[in-house]
């Protein structure tokens, strides 16, 4: 097998006594599409920082094709750090933005190189008609694509983005999303993509690291994470809205809440208590046994969100726009036994 | 209703619109009447007597000079105080023990009334009993008489106005460099840029604005170069005689105010004229680089 792009292991990094990065362990191959998601303080930042060199680690190991990459500057990583407040220069053009990486003068590159380089990049990412505008003067949008054709017209082995589309608009997000997904699969480096957003690590992702509080909960493909989440932690992470979590107490097939109030039988050879966790789009609304009272319905466009009292517990539905009720209706929830998610507790 | 509104806002404006008349428009407009005559400062009874008081302002040898010695105390003052303020800056980037105190250290001369300052280095240059003097004598140096040579002591009250505005031009700096953005060095440092390009492609430009700020208020405020001169060799000496100390003794030591008039007249419209062509230089600077 090819060695991998990047190979950290056993990452440790605090500051002033806080872990923020408690051995942290994983490869990243050729072409892949990696995102690391993790609340706002995981310690993704850091990740990236560490491995652009920005950040020395405690300890641990950064391998990068197959050289040890913690004895190397910054500038010699071959890496390209792409930041989520953009940090163009300023009173720059475009055009002396793109070429700045490229006029170092290590790289030895001619005019007509660099000429090409950033003729190239510009069209990738639709910036030729910005090229002699001064970066200062673009638009959140415009200055992105800006930060992410630098990163490209270095060509390096390997793509660190720190939250690319953080701060930009709804709708734009997702609109670059679709775009910079094709668009690093024609780059062939790896991209390393860092967010807090589980739609975008489930929409681009080849592969998701779930990172909590330092340390890596699970490394899988999306639907893997999404739907065989290794922990409830990992499973709070993904899904809007948030998965429920119920602890419940099985006697035989049927699980109960800790009240009693059943929830749904499932045959699984878990213990007799265990956490559970179901996905809203997993409970209908209609066809069950216990009775739960309608607390919110949240309108979503295409879908409702229902939240609705079920003995002690609050359960989230996501239904249909069809299904239609108000605050204070009574509801029987069926839940999808086969696609419960049991945690031994 | 619009009138209403126009009569709320005369009222509103009334109260400043009155200082500034009273204090500013009327003085610079009575400034110019007087330009003509030759009213003096005691004695009554003025008449109008044309340009002359200008003729003599252009034959002047002594206005000449003022105007070149001043032009000279402009360029040199701000042009060391930016350079040695800014490297100070430089230096004081990084954090380290103690740099709060130390900033606030350099920051005192600044403080000081700027009579004080003269008068203090009256006594420290002092020829005789000065602590410089001394203490080259101690060492066994020569000791130059720093205000009283003819050849030095212009030079003196220029080190007195470095030394007293040179913290003025780190503290403006310190925040021009404040306000660059670190991802912007790190973007820099991951795209190989060295120490020397980040310094002349980032640090400098992006600074720029506020620094040309910071020479703006500093030149604005040498070409009226007065305390120092008075402290330090009085108003009438011809090795350091500026502008405005040359306005001073016409108006307030030969009573002549019809012409000290005409002098400030001519200063104001070479001030006003420098002023704009700065200004525009600076606003095209604001506009091309990345400054808030």
């Amino acid at each position: 097998m090819k060695d991998p792009v990047l190979r950290i292991s056993n990452l440790q990094k605090s500051y002033g006594g806080r872990r923020v990065l408690d051995g942290v362990q994983f490869d990243v191959s050729a072409g892949e599409f990696t995102v690391v998601l993790g609340p706002t303080g995981a310690g993704k930042t850091t990740l990236l920082r560490t491995i652009a060199g920005l950040e020395t680690p405690d300890a641990g190991n950064i391998i990068m094709n197959g050289a040890d990459a913690l004895s190397l500057p910054p500038a010699a990583r071959d890496v390209a750090l792409v930041f989520q407040n953009f940090s163009l220069y300023p009173g720059k053009t475009v055009r002396a933005n793109l070429e700045f990486p490229l006029r170092a003068p290590e790289r030895g590159l001619g005019e007509s190189d660099i000429k090409d380089r950033v003729a190239k990049a510009a069209s990738m990412l639709h910036i030729e008609r910005l090229l002699d505008r001064p970066a200062r003067q673009l638009s959140g949008g415009e200055m992105q694509r800006v930060a992410i054709g630098r990163a490209i017209v270095r060509r390096p082995s390997l793509f660190l983005m720190d939250e690319p589309l953080t701060n930009l608009d709804a709708k734009l997000r997702e609109e670059l999303r679709v775009e910079l997904r094709e668009l690093a699969r024609g780059l062939g480096a790896p991209v390393l993509w860092v967010t807090h957003d589980p739609s975008e690590a489930l929409s681009m992702a080849d592969r998701i690291i779930v990172l909590i509080a330092g340390r890596i909960l699970q490394i899988g493909a999306p639907e893997n994470v999404y739907f065989a989440p290794a922990s409830p932690e990992v499973a709070r992470q993904l899904g809007s809205p948030p998965i429920n979590l119920i602890s419940a107490v099985a006697s035989g097939d049927l699980w109960r809440c800790a009240d009693g109030t059943p929830i749904c039988n499932i045959k699984h050879p878990a213990p007799a208590s265990a956490l559970l966790g179901i996905r809203p789009e997993h409970i209908a609304p209609t066809g069950g046994e216990s009775p739960a009272t309608v607390e919110v319905v949240e309108n979503m466009g295409p879908t409702r969100v229902v939240v609705a009292r079920f003995g002690s517990v609050v359960l989230h539905l996501l239904t249909s726009r069809d299904f239609s009720a108000r605050p204070g209706d009574i509801i029987f929830p069926r839940v999808d036994g086969g696609k419960i998610i049991v945690w031994s507790a | 209703m619009a009138k209403t509104d126009g009569g709320m806002k005369w009222a509103l404006v009334a109260p400043v619109l009155l200082l500034l008349i009273t204090f500013n428009v009327f003085p610079l407009l009575y400034n110019i009447v007087l330009s003509f005559t030759n009213a003096e400062l005691v004695g009554s009874g003025s008449r109008t007597v044309g340009g002359a008081n200008y003729g003599r302002v252009f034959a002047d040898p002594q206005f000449a000079g003022a105007l070149r010695r001043t032009a000279l105390f402009v360029t040199c003052a701000v042009g060391a105080e930016l350079l040695l303020g800014f490297s100070v800056a430089l230096a004081l980037q990084r954090a380290f023990r103690g740099k709060q105190a130390v900033v606030t250290a350099l920051l005192v001369p600044m403080m000081l009334s700027p009579a004080v300052i003269g008068l203090f280095w009256n006594l420290i240059l002092n020829g005789n009993y000065g602590i410089v003097n001394q203490t080259l004598g101690w060492l066994g140096l020569p000791q130059p008489q720093w205000t009283t040579d003819r050849d030095l002591k212009f030079w003196s009250i220029l080190a007195i106005d470095i030394w007293m505005w040179t913290p003025f031009m780190m503290l403006i700096s310190l925040a021009g460099l404040g306000a660059i953005p670190p991802s912007i060095y790190e973007a820099a440092e991951i795209d190989r840029a060295g120490r020397l390009r980040v310094f002349f492609k980032i640090t400098l430009p992006m600074a720029a604005p506020v620094l040309a700020l910071a020479v703006l208020f500093r030149a604005t405020d040498a070409l009226k170069q007065f305390d120092l001169v008075m402290a330090v060799t009085g108003p009438n000496d011809s090795s350091t005689q500026t502008v405005s100390t040359l306005i001073y003794q016409i108006v307030f030591r030969d009573g002549k105010v019809g012409l000290g008039a005409a002098f400030a007249c001519v200063v104001l419209v070479v001030v006003v004229a420098l002023a704009t062509v700065f200004t525009r230089q600076l606003d095209r600077l604001r506009s091309s680089e990345g400054a808030p």
